[in-house]
């Protein structure tokens, strides 16, 4: 009984091995194969997930950003949801949800255009909405279009100007 | 006969799974990079062989065999996935599970797809249990001549 047991174990384990071996080599097989395969790495910095179609960074600085804003040269856009932005928002910014763009466009249009830099941020550090935002702006035929990555947090952090909210 | 369903059941859930992020690979990195888990440096790599290994999981289990090895290795990768998800919605990170889907349209993961992987894992754990201490040992398949299905 306790020699079966031994056998059964040693037999799981091979088929383990089996079982993983046999996927790393059928999954890097096909990746390398397929047409829409991925780096064996990839890239994760901020600098290449928020960048545009020619992979060109969209990633602005706080620093940066605080001087534009300081001197009023640039048009904050909030991605988040309506209700997120009126619970507290970068001062002077316009709210843009990305999930609803095409209806909200329209009526930012003419601010956008006058902007002489445009910003966009959500929250949170692999938040999406600000890179998506900026991609639509950027089709929409916006110039100067940037992100600042973890936007609402990291402006807060810093102590600079908000409102809505309480 | 349960065994059996419940052999069938989580092989198709493992085959479900793996559908759709085996077709979508950089969505499905995405998925596992938002977890913030893993360092980047093996997030595609992760990202490229759970799919595979989930879909042989669910050929083994669906067919009936090397069952020792997919059971353990189903329990496993289930208690990782809780793991990873419990860890994110106490720290209070929004993610997507990317369990069945790379969509976004899913939803953010809750305790209720916590509790359904919980779901999956007794059933695992119930599997391996059979297979390790209350069905037939390895000796005496081949003396039955037959394969492991059962």
């Amino acid at each position: 009984m306790i020699q079966d047991g031994k056998v059964l174990f040693k037999q799981a384990l091979r088929q383990i091995f089996a079982l993983v071996g046999l996927a790393l080599l059928l999954s890097v097989g096909v990746n390398l194969w397929r047409s829409d395969g991925i780096p064996l790495v990839g890239d994760w910095s901020a600098d290449a997930r928020f960048s545009d179609d020619a992979g060109e960074s969209l990633v602005v600085s706080l620093e940066e950003v605080r001087g534009l804003f300081e001197r009023g040269d640039v048009l904050f856009v909030d991605a988040r949801p309506e209700s997120q932005y009126d619970e507290g928002h970068i001062q002077g910014a316009l709210n843009l949800p990305f999930q609803e763009a095409d209806g909200y466009f329209m009526d930012a249009a003419d601010r956008l255009s006058a902007a002489g830099a445009i910003v966009t941020y959500c929250d949170g550090e692999t938040c999406d909405l600000s890179h998506d935002l900026a991609l639509f702006l950027k089709d929409m035929g916006m110039e100067n279009v940037r992100v600042l990555v973890n936007g609402w947090t990291v402006w807060q952090e810093a102590g600079l100007p908000t409102e809505g909210g309480n | 006969m349960i065994f059996r369903v419940l052999r069938l059941f989580l092989g198709a859930v493992f085959l479900y799974a793996s559908y759709d992020k085996v077709l979508n690979p950089e969505a499905f990195a995405k998925a596992v990079y938002n977890y913030q888990i893993l360092p980047d440096v093996a997030v595609n790599l992760a990202a490229i062989m759970l799919p595979w290994l989930e879909l042989l999981l669910g050929v083994c289990l669906v067919v009936g065999v090397w069952l020792p090895g997919a059971t353990l290795i189903s329990t496993g990768l289930m208690t990782v996935f809780i793991g990873a998800l419990a860890f994110n919605l106490m720290r209070g990170l929004d993610i997507h599970c990317g369990c069945f889907s790379t969509e976004a349209t899913e939803g953010p993961a809750d305790l209720w797809t916590v509790l359904r992987d919980a779901g999956f894992l007794a059933v695992s754990v119930w599997l391996t249990l059979e297979v390790f201490f209350f069905r037939r040992r390895p000796s005496d398949r081949s003396k039955a001549g037959t394969a492991a299905v059962r």
